[in-house]
């Protein structure tokens, strides 16, 4: 197996908060609405990261929790969240062209 | 010369107008930036605002001060809080570079009241007052160089890792005028005594600066209205 360099293991480990939030938000947006446990896995997160993401997400209104009457959790895009998916390309271009 | 006759002779109109035209540029790059940041949460973008909300407090406050309080001790005060904030704008915009070396991706809650902002508050403060004691800009000059030379290396090291991105490069660009217009703000204030086609030479780079700024923000958030109609 070719070694990686230590800065692309670094890399690869290491996700920009930005990646992880669009990375979430498209595979809710992706499935209209998602299980907790299968985004768990679509975020590829440990579990702890994974719930201060979504309570983050949910606190800013980017996703809601979903109820049923069987008491089923899932989890939506709202429009906030759907606008930064959109405008997501614009942030990243910006703090890359301003080295932010 | 008959043209900077001509701008010295009504000097307060274009003291005017260069302060509505960086004031309407820093507000726009506040503005552009605050949606960005309101997405984002992105700390970067978040200091980056924050420096032109300074730099458009420094001239907006310096031109309306100037209006009421022209005469006595309060020349020395509207000095104070011009270099105060343009201190502050400074230190902004270099931390935004630095932002992610102090603190977590995350963030800390408020971007203007912390112990790190404190601490610049309080070093403007000394640097404002010392300048008042001595009569002088040297201690804000001085400082600005610093923080511009610390931005350009920074800038440089980005523009060096990802040579693909030609805006870095013009960021770097805009940091080293930056630089310039202290310098020769420091040369013309001490060696020349604010010989008067010095001071209208750097308000004209000063211009310029601002609108590089703003065409790189605007250029940015272009796209953005794109992606919205596409």
């Amino acid at each position: 197996m070719q070694q990686k360099s230590k800065r692309e293991q670094k890399m690869a480990k290491k996700r920009e908060r930005l990646d992880v939030i669009k990375d979430i938000l498209m595979a809710v947006r992706e499935n209209r609405s998602i299980k907790p446990t299968r985004l768990l896995y679509a975020s590829n997160l440990s579990p702890q990261m994974f719930k201060e993401y979504i309570n983050e997400l949910i606190g800013k209104s980017f996703i809601k929790l979903d109820i049923n009457k069987n008491e089923k959790k899932t989890f939506s895009l709202t429009p906030k969240g759907n606008n930064f998916l959109e405008e997501y390309r614009v942030i990243e271009n910006f703090i890359n062209n301003f080295g932010l | 010369m008959y043209l900077y006759d001509f701008v010295w002779a009504n000097k307060e109109i274009f003291k005017l107008v260069y302060t509505l035209i960086i004031g309407l540029i820093c507000f726009l790059i506040v503005l552009r930036t605050h949606r960005l940041f309101k997405l984002s949460f992105h700390q970067g973008i978040r200091y980056f605002r924050n420096a032109f909300f300074f730099y458009g407090l420094a001239f907006v406050m310096r031109y309306i001060l100037g209006l009421y309080f022209l005469e006595g001790l309060y020349p020395f005060f509207i000095r104070g809080v011009f270099e105060f904030f343009l201190i502050m704008a400074g230190f902004s915009l270099l931390y935004s570079l630095l932002w992610r070396k102090f603190e977590p991706e995350r963030g800390i809650h408020s971007s203007l009241f912390n112990l790190r902002f404190a601490i610049f508050y309080l070093l403007a403060l000394i640097v404002a007052v010392l300048d008042y004691l001595w009569g002088s800009y040297f201690f804000m000059f001085l400082l600005q160089i610093i923080l511009f030379i610390s931005a350009s290396i920074i800038s440089y090291v980005n523009y060096k890792k990802s040579k693909k991105n030609r805006f870095l490069r013009l960021y770097f660009i805009v940091i080293i005028l930056n630089l310039l217009a202290w310098l020769a703000n420091f040369l013309v204030a001490t060696f020349f005594n604010w010989q008067r086609e010095g001071v209208i030479s750097i308000y004209v780079l000063n211009i310029l600066i601002f609108f590089l700024f703003l065409y790189g923000v605007m250029n940015a958030t272009k796209k953005q209205e794109r992606a919205e109609n596409g």
